[in-house]
């Protein structure tokens, strides 16, 4: 009883057409349900995110014929009537394994490595568990497939250091601080950067937010929104001595903060390390302030060279996490072991997502 | 000697790390100061089974008594992993160290102090030898958070990738192993007064260079806790105040031990 997986994701096919695919939650244990009745598949667990709708199955069919089935199944369901040309992938063992690890641990992701795909993974997991739709072989695939992620992620760097601007600024906060509960955020500008890159701090625990802005009626509804306090513009240097990070995100054409502001206001923090996070172009703080000794400057510049090299230091660890990958799979199957089986399915494109 | 061995190993260690960038926990500089620490261990506890003593007396066994608590202090410290590296750094001190210790000529018959009572003048010698290896290790510290300082403000990825803890709890630390080092030194040197006032003449004394030298280190130790609680000195002069402090103890301990007819009896 092979293993298989069709789908669809970002690789293989535009939003326009994963949306028409997605499975929503409620609707799973009737499709997974309606998948065994029809004898596709003995076991079956469906998968659908933002970035992945994907049927895995353990079919008394062959891989062929069980693609083929899925396939169907898919296009049947979600009623879709317009032509197909690569967006469907099928695989059959062992890709379908390694796909499903290569998953697992992020690999296949649109962000390299990130871990919220796991999580989804083990709702999808669990939900097709809880309504009786997996058996030896699946659960074995699954639970697999979870240690393998934990193997990966702690033997190899493939999901350490941030590849957002956000989550750079909060590694950056993290390595200065030693808690961020202990911190107070400053937003000055009401900028989307500026607030995703505070949404972030927030999620890490900073303590409270003030925000700042021209219009103090801007300041007002985004401090509203993430639940902290708004400061005319004009007062926003008062609050100097009990801010710890400060995001700036204004459209000034000049500096709106200098080192010969800066100076004097640093004696009211006594010797606290201050973030100053500028995310505006051009840009809100002098370089010059990066001199003045616990003031740690980054430009929007900084934090993007750092998110590609993170990036890049991931792609150079694929290679471990693949080898890890294609020697817990060959272990995996090996119980099972025949001649690897790649299907051809006539009517439906197969494509590799790797 | 194998324990300084061990140190020189653990030193080369931390080149690769260093050079690595500090990117991999790592618990091999840990094993390897914690292998060094046990034949340190067994080594002084021969010595100080044979004198009936804590070996505390001369240069050899002051040094190697400083650099084992050193040790000892890294030990405990490095339970916590992020703090780990600290062993990377302070190796190649203690393997310098170890090989200055090893030297012949430190190794020197001590003359003693027969009115004076041993458990006194060793509890004295240990304070002493405690302090300064919390004096050491704290500057070790310091040295970190310089280097990881020095990174973040030029905008070094070497910042991100070390796994090292954030500057402001290095600073703690080292905060905090200077209060424990002041306090020892305090006991110490306070027990050093005690036994002074047994001597039939203590006020030949008044003048001996290790007293000065004693009384010198105390009030530096003392001016950097004080500038940090008072004045809420932090960041990069106070991790410099630390090495600096700690270069001083250093260079001009031995001169000073060596000229201390106190000391030389």
């Amino acid at each position: 009883m092979p293993i298989v997986v069709i789908g669809l994701s970002h690789h293989s096919s535009p939003v326009t057409v994963r949306e028409r695919f997605a499975f929503a939650e409620s609707r799973i244990p009737a499709s997974l349900q309606s998948l065994r009745q029809a004898g596709i598949a003995e076991e079956a667990v469906i998968l659908s995110t933002c970035n992945r709708v994907e049927i895995y199955a353990a079919s008394l069919l062959d891989s062929t014929k069980a693609c083929s089935a899925l396939q169907e199944f898919l296009v049947t369901c979600h009623n879709y009537q317009e032509p197909l040309a690569n967006e469907i992938y099928a695989l059959g063992e062992p890709q379908s394994v390694h796909h499903l690890f290569r998953v697992a641990c992020g690999l296949d992701s649109m962000v390299l490595g990130e871990t919220e795909i796991l999580g989804q993974l083990k709702k999808a997991y669990d939900l097709a568990l809880q309504n009786g739709h997996t058996g030896s072989r699946l659960n074995k695939a699954f639970q697999r497939a979870f240690n393998v992620a934990k193997h990966v992620r702690t033997e190899t760097a493939i999901q350490r250091g941030s590849v957002s601007v956000g989550s750079v600024a909060v590694e950056l906060a993290e390595k200065i601080f030693t808690k961020l509960g202990d911190r107070e955020v400053m937003i000055i500008g009401a900028g989307d950067t500026g607030e995703k890159t505070a949404r972030a701090l927030l999620s890490r625990g900073a303590r409270s937010i003030v925000v700042t802005n021209r219009s103090y009626d801007r300041a007002l509804a985004l401090a509203q929104d993430l639940g902290g306090r708004a400061v005319a513009f004009e007062d926003w240097a008062s609050e100097f001595a009990n801010i710890d990070i400060i995001i700036s995100s204004t459209s000034a054409p000049n500096y709106i903060l200098d080192r010969a502001r800066l100076e004097p206001l640093l004696k009211l923090r006594r010797n606290r390390p201050l973030l100053l996070i500028d995310i505006a172009v051009p840009r809100d703080i002098e370089p010059e302030v990066n001199f003045l000794e616990n003031v740690f400057l980054y430009n929007i510049d900084d934090l993007q060279a750092i998110a590609r090299d993170y990036l890049a230091q991931r792609q150079v660890e694929v290679a471990r996490c693949e080898k890890i990958i294609h020697e817990k799979a060959a272990a995996l199957l090996a119980p099972y072991a025949g001649p690897p089986n790649r299907p051809a399915v006539p009517q439906a494109t197969v494509t590799d997502a790797e | 000697m194998l324990a300084v061995v061990l140190y020189g190993v653990s030193m080369i260690h931390s080149v690769f790390l260093w050079r690595k960038g500090f990117r991999r926990d790592t618990h091999v500089s840990y094993l390897l100061l914690l292998g060094a620490f046990g034949f340190h261990t067994v080594a002084m506890m021969m010595r100080g089974l044979r004198l009936n003593r804590c070996p505390v007396s001369n240069l050899y066994e002051a040094t190697a008594f400083v650099m084992w608590t050193v040790v000892a202090a890294y030990l405990v410290v490095g339970l916590w992993s992020r703090l780990r590296f600290l062993g990377a750094f302070a190796s190649p001190g203690l393997f310098a160290l170890g090989v200055f210790a090893l030297m012949g000529r430190l190794d020197l018959p001590q003359g003693t102090r027969p009115e004076l009572p041993v458990f006194w003048t060793s509890l004295h010698a240990a304070f002493l030898a405690l302090s300064y290896g919390a004096f050491a290790l704290s500057s070790v510290a310091a040295v970190m958070y310089l280097s990881q300082e020095r990174n973040l403000k030029l905008h070094r990825l070497k910042a991100f990738f070390a796994l090292m803890p954030s500057i402001q709890r290095l600073e703690a630390v080292v905060n905090r192993l200077l209060v424990s080092g002041l306090v020892l030194l305090t006991l110490g040197l306070g027990l050093g007064a005690f036994e002074l006032a047994h001597l039939k003449d203590p006020h030949a004394y008044a003048g001996d260079p290790k007293i000065i030298w004693s009384a010198l280190v105390w009030a530096l130790y003392l001016g950097l806790v004080i500038m940090r609680w008072r004045f809420a000195q932090g960041g990069r002069r106070f991790a410099l105040g630390a090495v600096g402090a700690f270069v001083f103890v250093l260079l001009t301990f031995w001169g000073t031990n060596a000229l201390s007819t106190l000391h030389n009896p």
